[in-house]
């Protein structure tokens, strides 16, 4: 495993971006951000701004309407970068399957590496959720 | 020859680049370890020992990354500007007294110098957001520059205020010979302490954390001025950052703690002055800490309102205080 790959995996910054959902996912992704879960041990940062992020918690439906700023968000993080779904509604559109005005999932829109199921999923899980994905980049790497 | 490359050295290795940039790194870490245990938390833990190599791990990241620049921006200036920020702050640190009474540049007058390159950095901070060409870093640097008119005749004064006992009796504005005055009595301890305090708020200011943190507030304008940079050139940028970080705790420590004087008289050959110098800037750094984890951000018109209606004042009687009654001060 090479400098880059051990930088990589100890520092994930990552941005959320809410799609529409009902705040039940959002606030269990503030709540993963929390002095009580310390995501910090791992490096794990938010930051504001898709420039800097490597990893995109993306919660809620993804309607037709936000598409199009999905993608732009997407296209904006520099690469390598990696997308979570979190929420049933996120990951397979949930309640609202089969609406005309939502896609049947994250991954008809853009890329997406870690699903986190869920009404909501606990913080537990979404930590586990980026665990995973450093698991993936861990894998890759070797 | 041999002068010439032990000059080399000085600049480039010891008390120069090589060893601020680890220590800027080592202040991060500093930071976040201690930010964290107040609030209850462990912090970085997994990346070295206690976490100690997240700073390290967080630069070669984003070294690695890809390197975007906007379509709109300003190519050249946007480019440039991460290079300045961090050749800047690496010139700031050559001015400090790391080992001996000096540090690898000294010259009469080297005080203004300082003061003038910290406010260069908010020249470089306006410029980054204006080269961006993108909303939320023109707003972050306009605040930026708006911040720096609040904070930099205290800065200034502050500054002056612990030089006043040096003009006095030497008629000299080194660094040198500050040190030097308070080789038998700190600054700090005396109505220096005001001026300390200043010291403090402004350069919790300069260097744009909470309370001040106004122009890169992330949860009203994104990232501020950094917001469209990325990969290299954020690293370099937090580089930098990271460097005057440490620049300002150091300067702190020279102009009010005494620097690299030892902590108790006869107590020299236990300590290198370097090592005492690291350690009363970790002081510094520790109460900069205190601040940004017990206050939250103001706004800007409050910001500038208490600058103006507060702290000017009172750095301005503080300085008057310290060209007054120096010889309280030296005994």
């Amino acid at each position: 495993m090479g400098l880059v790959d051990w930088a990589r995996i100890r520092s994930p910054w990552v941005i959320h971006f809410n799609t529409g959902a009902c705040n039940g996912c959002d606030i269990e992704v503030v709540a993963a951000l929390t002095p009580r879960y310390d995501v910090e041990r791992f490096g794990i940062r938010l930051v504001g701004s898709p420039r800097h992020a490597d990893i995109l918690i993306v919660t809620g439906p993804v309607t037709k309407q936000v598409e199009k700023r999905l993608k732009r968000v997407y296209e904006q993080m520099p690469e390598p970068k990696f997308v979570m779904a979190v929420g049933n509604c996120c990951a397979s559109s949930g309640a609202f399957r089969n609406c005309y005005n939502v896609y049947p999932g994250l991954d008809n829109v853009i890329p997406v590496d870690v699903y986190v199921m869920g009404c909501p999923p606990k913080p537990e899980a979404i930590i586990n959720g980026v665990v995973k994905l450093i698991e993936k980049l861990r894998g890759g790497a070797s | 020859m041999i002068q010439d490359l032990i000059d080399l050295l000085r600049i480039i290795v010891f008390p120069g680049f090589l060893f601020f940039a680890v220590l800027g790194l080592f202040f991060e870490w500093i930071d976040r370890k201690f930010y964290a245990k107040l609030q209850n938390r462990v912090g970085p833990l997994y990346a070295g020992p206690w976490g100690l190599f997240q700073p390290f791990a967080d630069f070669v990241k984003l070294m690695a990354k890809e390197d975007i620049v906007p379509e709109g921006a300003d190519r050249p200036l946007f480019s440039s500007i991460p290079v300045f920020a961090l050749a800047l702050s690496l010139f700031a640190v050559l001015f400090l007294p790391v080992c001996g009474a000096q540090g690898v540049l000294s010259f009469e007058g080297d005080l203004i110098v300082v003061t003038v390159i910290l406010t260069f950095f908010v020249i470089l901070v306006f410029l980054a957001g204006f080269s961006s060409a993108s909303r939320y870093p023109g707003v972050g640097a306009e605040r930026s520059v708006l911040q720096l008119l609040g904070y930099e005749i205290p800065l200034v004064a502050s500054v002056l205020g612990a030089a006043a006992v040096t003009i006095q009796t030497e008629g000299s504005l080194q660094i040198k010979s500050i040190v030097e005055t308070q080789s038998s009595w700190w600054s700090i301890l005396g109505i220096q302490a005001l001026g300390f305090a200043i010291f403090l708020l402004a350069a919790q200011a300069e260097l744009e954390r909470v309370p001040f943190d106004i122009p890169e507030a992330e949860t009203e304008i994104v990232a501020g001025w950094l917001t469209e940079y990325s990969g290299k050139k954020l690293a370099l940028i937090r580089l930098a950052k990271d460097i005057e970080l440490a620049f300002l705790c150091g300067l702190g420590a020279t102009l009010f703690l005494g620097g690299p004087q030892p902590i108790l008289p006869g107590f020299v050959g236990a300590l290198s002055s370097t090592i005492i110098f690291v350690i009363k800037s970790i002081i510094v750094l520790l109460i900069l800490t205190i601040i940004r984890a017990a206050m939250s951000r103001l706004r800007i018109d409050q910001m500038v309102n208490f600058a103006w209606k507060y702290l000017v004042p009172i750095s301005i009687l503080q300085l008057l205080l310290a060209v007054m009654v120096p010889r309280l001060i030296v005994i």
